[in-house]
């Protein structure tokens, strides 16, 4: 096997530590970190395009919750002949609460691209995350809510006396059950991105 | 300005094995310093991390059951009510009963991923395991403490506009054990939020 030489001039002044072996330690740790940094800011980007994703399921749900009135162009003996959600609190709940998350998520926007730009610093990413958990519990909070309302307004109760509405509202029963689905997406968003933001912190 | 030259053969595999050994060796020295700074804070945070699997434990069997045995049988009998109210009345309060016991069996079974967490402060696979399942967890005891809420108060209050009669005016005992156990569900849930972020501060590198 052939030996080859090549020789490299040192200047004095630029090596201040042990001269031999600190550029060394310099080069490698520039690879790791450069590494590191490059599927960080993949998974940085995902983030934000699922916060786009999620802006769109959580604003949906709200705007079908909010419009879903139904009007009957008949008159029953029991019930009202208009349905809305401003007639049961938890629908009235689940309308604020989409839209305090869609609110959230916009606002979060800004540190995403952060996140992004920077895909190292961990401050960024930490907020993100706390934030994100709290709003998946109340976005899941007022899904559920939601959800168990709509359940009630499908079948009703026998032991409670509580008649299912939705024999005579369908179209209300249809949208407000639309939005609750929409707004289940929307917290399947947010636990990706709480995983995402987690796996993205750790260190190696 | 006074120059150093240094001569570099390139072709040997020993000699390129020996330089990036030396360059190794060196990483791990500085490597294990960072970590055995960094592993105290994170050791403690386990530690409180463990305790508080503890009390959630505690709390989600303690829902669990108060909502199990909310019976309650009303001495007289009414015309539009059943003089029987039972947790199995209500779907919802079903799902309740066997999410919140699937989530306190789920604590049970995280313990010794924490406790691998207490003994390897810097490892980091436990802690992403315990990061993701802990979310899906949280995500199943607010829809149980969510829904079991909304019925909860419905039963309180009912509602005029689709003639729904609020039942707890008939059966208290049941509607106080019912709103104890939503209670102590929601306390669980903050539980599970402090345990998220833990393992996110742990996780975090330096």
């Amino acid at each position: 096997m052939k030996n080859e030489s090549t020789v490299i001039d040192v200047p004095a002044e630029s090596s201040s530590a042990m001269k031999g072996s600190a550029p060394l330690i310099g080069v490698a740790r520039d690879h790791t970190t450069n590494g590191s940094g490059g599927y960080k800011r993949g998974l940085s980007i995902f983030d934000f395009l699922l916060r786009l994703a999620a802006i769109i399921a959580a604003s949906v749900a709200a705007g079908t919750m909010f419009t879903s009135d139904e009007t009957l162009p008949f008159f029953t003996q029991f019930l009202q002949f208009e349905a809305g959600y401003d007639d049961l609190p938890t629908f009235q709940f689940f309308v604020i609460a989409m839209s305090m998350i869609s609110g959230y998520l916009l606002l979060s926007l800004p540190f995403s691209v952060v996140t992004i730009v920077r895909p190292l610093a961990t401050a960024p990413r930490l907020l993100l995350l706390v934030l994100d958990t709290a709003a998946m519990a109340f976005n899941m909070a007022a899904a559920s809510s939601a959800a168990a309302i709509g359940y009630l307004a499908h079948n009703g109760n026998q032991n409670t006396n509580w008649l299912p509405i939705c024999q005579q509202f369908g179209d209300f029963c249809q949208k407000t059950s639309g939005a609750v689905v929409s707004s289940f997406v929307s917290v399947v968003f947010f636990i990706i991105l709480v995983v995402l933001s987690g796996v993205a912190l750790k260190r190696h | 300005m006074a120059k150093e030259s240094t001569t570099i053969d390139v072709g040997e595999p020993s000699t390129v094995t020996k330089s990036s050994s030396h360059v190794a060796v060196d990483e791990k020295k500085k490597g294990f310093v960072a970590a055995a700074a960094g592993g105290g804070y994170k050791r403690g945070l386990t530690i409180f991390d463990f305790l508080l699997r503890l009390a959630a434990i505690g709390i989600t069997i303690g829902a669990s059951s108060v909502m199990f045995t909310a019976e309650e049988t009303l001495p007289f009998f009414t015309q539009f009510l059943q003089f029987q109210a039972g947790y199995d009345d209500f779907p919802t309060f079903q799902f309740f009963v066997i999410s919140i016991a699937i989530v306190a069996s789920y604590l049970v079974l995280s313990l010794p991923f924490s406790i691998v967490s207490i003994v390897r402060p810097l490892a980091v696979v436990p802690r992403l395991i315990l990061l993701i399942s802990d979310t899906v967890v949280l995500t199943l005891t607010t829809a149980a403490a969510a829904a079991a809420a909304a019925i909860v108060y419905l039963a309180h209050n009912g509602n005029a506009n689709t003639n729904w009669l609020p039942i707890c005016q008939q059966f208290g005992d049941f509607c106080q054990a019912t709103s104890t156990a939503v209670v102590a569900a929601s306390i669980s849930v903050v539980f599970f939020v402090l345990l998220i972020v833990i393992s996110a501060i742990a996780l975090k590198r330096h």
